[in-house]
């Protein structure tokens, strides 16, 4: 794991905004968003639909730049890199789980989870040992044959997570990891995320629910662009301290 | 990552999902390359009897030697009005005899005519034999060898004798196993003695060259009638001076036919070596034509390749858009598709190349025409339907990885 290496913050963003042109009228989807999030911390990003919260997503996941700021990801400005190198980066530093699980849905379970070790250029045998490592921490190896549609929603996203751990990235990043599931295989997840947490992964978990958000340990609410709290998962995200910016973050 | 394992992976990568796709979605593989295979079989089909003609033609006129020239009031290849030459005046016997005197460097002549005729002995027939009145001097004019008996002599000629030496083609049909020297055949119900017998030309534009008889140029005309003219046909001394040879005959038969200055010529020299310019010239245009109908096919095919791909892109949206959040590059995904899209192609090359083989080699089964197809053509075939694909392929694979990765993940 890459948490032991460097000092600071991993992630550090600085007055970061994002304005999108649509049919010549601006959009300010972030305007002026600055936090830092340390090694193995776990946060939640919440916020309302048109909050900006997947924006913010997208920019952290290096899917996006934004249009002013800074970036620092791992002691890298990847504000301003060029596509190519924002591959790297996001094959390298980041493990994307996403709610829709985004498995290729005629490649076995196994195959799925290889992915990312393929773009990074290993060979196949390294490539299938770290894979079933991988899987092997969801538990989920029996099923490692199987393609996507003969697995449950819960062990398709078991499957998204060995895929985002496999390339022992950075940061874990999140998007509404439970809102295709039910509670009870939800409630697994957000378990295996609490493991997670306490094996040493940084995760970011970006959702709109109050309840996932109270699991984490910080969170940050996003509103219009904007940070309006920064602080307790629970406090966050039940809404009773809207006036603790910079209470979790300092 | 080096930069040559970044290209292994966009390579292998793109040819494995490649595969995988085209597996994926048979139907839709097979009909896709229909469109392509149809052209390359097209293309290949054509080129290759057009190749064949060609080779067969060649080789022919290559029997005729090289050294030899016919001369008559007709061209072997008629421009404009037949009337014109039908009209010339034939030439006569004492023509052919001041030439032979007149013409020093011409080292063989003998008179020839023809027509077609049935041939007959015992109980066999051969129908559209082609019967040659001719001299002595004809046998190392015209490429055939002896393989029994003897040719025409001049005393042959001379006493108008009942004699004919025949072609393989004859031999094979009116004596199987039996030596034909010295037997009996009848043309047009006349009968002649086999004195000899001729070795194996082949075919000609399709033509056999061994169904013929000779007999001497004086029986032909008392057996057939004297109406129809003859030509001369001649060897000469050198082959590689055959232009000037030619001037200088035509400078000749200027003089021996009497033919006032000024006018044009009342005769046509015909060489074997011209022949075949005027026959190039000919499938040349042939030629162009049919690759410009294989191009076109291939064209349509490559606009089904593109068409295709648009669509495989488009259901492949969100596949393109995790691919990209995993850390493939816009070349790894441009490679992906570049390779679907030769690979179809290479396929439908290949069925093509199968296809058109296989209809060159029945259409020279079932018909004179022979085909020859060379190992160049069967490459080009199949590089050139890869190459179709990889062009076509650009515009969907540059969409492709073009596509917002965000927005390609939210694809529905």
């Amino acid at each position: 794991m890459s948490e032991a290496s460097g000092a600071g913050p991993l992630i550090q963003v600085e007055n970061i905004t994002r304005v999108f042109h649509v049919g010549g009228e601006e959009v300010r989807a972030l305007r002026g968003v600055s936090f830092g999030i340390n090694r193995g911390e776990w946060v939640a990003i919440i916020g309302q639909s048109g909050s900006g919260k997947s924006t913010m997503m997208n920019v952290l996941g290096c899917l996006d730049t934004p249009s002013s700021g800074r970036y620092m990801l791992n002691g890298k400005d990847v504000s301003r890199m060029s596509d190519d190198e924002l591959a790297v980066i996001r094959n390298v530093e980041i493990g994307f789980i996403f709610q829709t699980f985004q498995l290729l849905p005629r490649e076995t379970a196994l195959a799925n989870v290889e992915l990312p070790l393929v773009y990074r250029g290993l060979g196949t045998r390294e490539r299938r040992e770290r894979a079933k490592a991988a899987l092997d921490k969801v538990q989920l190896t029996h099923r490692m044959h199987h393609r996507p549609n003969e697995l449950s929603g819960g062990q398709r996203q078991r499957v998204a997570i060995a895929r985002a751990l496999v390339s022992e990235p950075s940061m874990l990043l999140a998007d509404e990891p439970t809102g295709n599931l039910d509670s009870a295989t939800g409630e697994e997840i957000v378990r295996l995320f609490e493991q997670l947490h306490q094996a040493g992964h940084t995760l970011v978990l970006v959702t709109h629910e109050p309840k996932l958000a109270a699991r984490c340990p910080r969170a940050i609410r996003l509103s219009d662009g904007e940070i309006v709290a920064d602080g307790d998962g629970r406090t966050v995200a039940m809404g009773t301290a809207t006036d603790v910016l910079n209470a979790g973050g300092a | 990552m080096s930069q040559v394992s970044a290209f292994r992976v966009d390579v292998l990568e793109g040819a494995r999902i490649a595969v995988f796709s085209l597996k994926a979605n048979r139907l839709r593989t097979v009909l896709t390359t229909l469109g392509i295979g149809i052209g390359v079989a097209t293309l290949l089909a054509i080129v290759g009897i057009i190749q064949g003609l060609n080779t067969s033609f060649h080789n022919q006129l290559a029997t005729f030697g090289a050294n030899t020239m016919y001369v008559s009031k007709f061209p072997w290849m008629i421009k404009g009005d037949w009337w014109k030459y039908r009209n010339r005046k034939n030439f006569t016997l004492d023509q052919l005899h001041r030439l032979r005197t007149l013409a020093p460097f011409v080292t063989a002549m003998s008179p020839a005519v023809s027509r077609i005729s049935d041939v007959a002995h015992g109980g066999e027939q051969l129908s559209t034999v082609r019967v040659q009145g001719v001299t002595h001097e004809y046998l190392n004019i015209s490429g055939y060898e002896l393989t029994g008996g003897r040719f025409l002599t001049e005393a042959d000629d001379a006493t108008t004798r009942p004699v004919a030496v025949v072609g393989a083609d004859v031999v094979d049909g009116l004596f199987p196993g039996v030596s034909p020297v010295g037997q009996s055949i009848r043309i047009d119900n006349r009968s002649f003695q086999v004195v000899g017998t001729l070795s194996r030309k082949g075919k000609m534009v399709g033509q056999s060259m061994d169904l013929l008889v000779f007999i001497p140029f004086k029986t032909f005309y008392s057996s057939f009638g004297k109406g129809r003219g003859f030509e001369i046909a001649m060897a000469v001394e050198d082959a590689s001076r055959m232009r000037s040879a030619e001037d200088q005959l035509t400078g000749i038969l200027r003089r021996v036919r009497s033919t006032p200055p000024g006018a044009e010529d009342d005769f046509s020299i015909n060489r074997p070596e011209a022949m075949a310019q005027t026959y190039e010239q000919l499938t040349g245009a042939l030629y162009g034509v049919a690759v410009g109908v294989g191009l076109i096919t291939l064209l349509v095919g490559g606009i089904g390749i593109m068409n295709i791909m648009l669509v495989s892109v488009r259901e492949r949206t969100r596949e393109i858009g995790v691919r990209r959040a995993l850390g493939a590059r816009k070349r790894t995904i441009v490679f992906q598709f570049l390779m679907e899209a030769s690979s179809v192609s290479a396929v439908g090359g290949l069925l093509g190349t199968t296809v058109g083989l296989g209809t060159a080699k029945v259409v020279s089964l079932i018909t004179p025409l022979a085909a020859d197809v060379q190992p160049m053509t069967v490459v080009a075939g199949v590089g050139f339907a890869a190459l179709v694909g990889l062009l076509f392929g650009i515009w969907p694979a540059a969409r492709a990885a073009n596509l917002d990765p965000v927005e390609a993940l939210r694809y529905e």
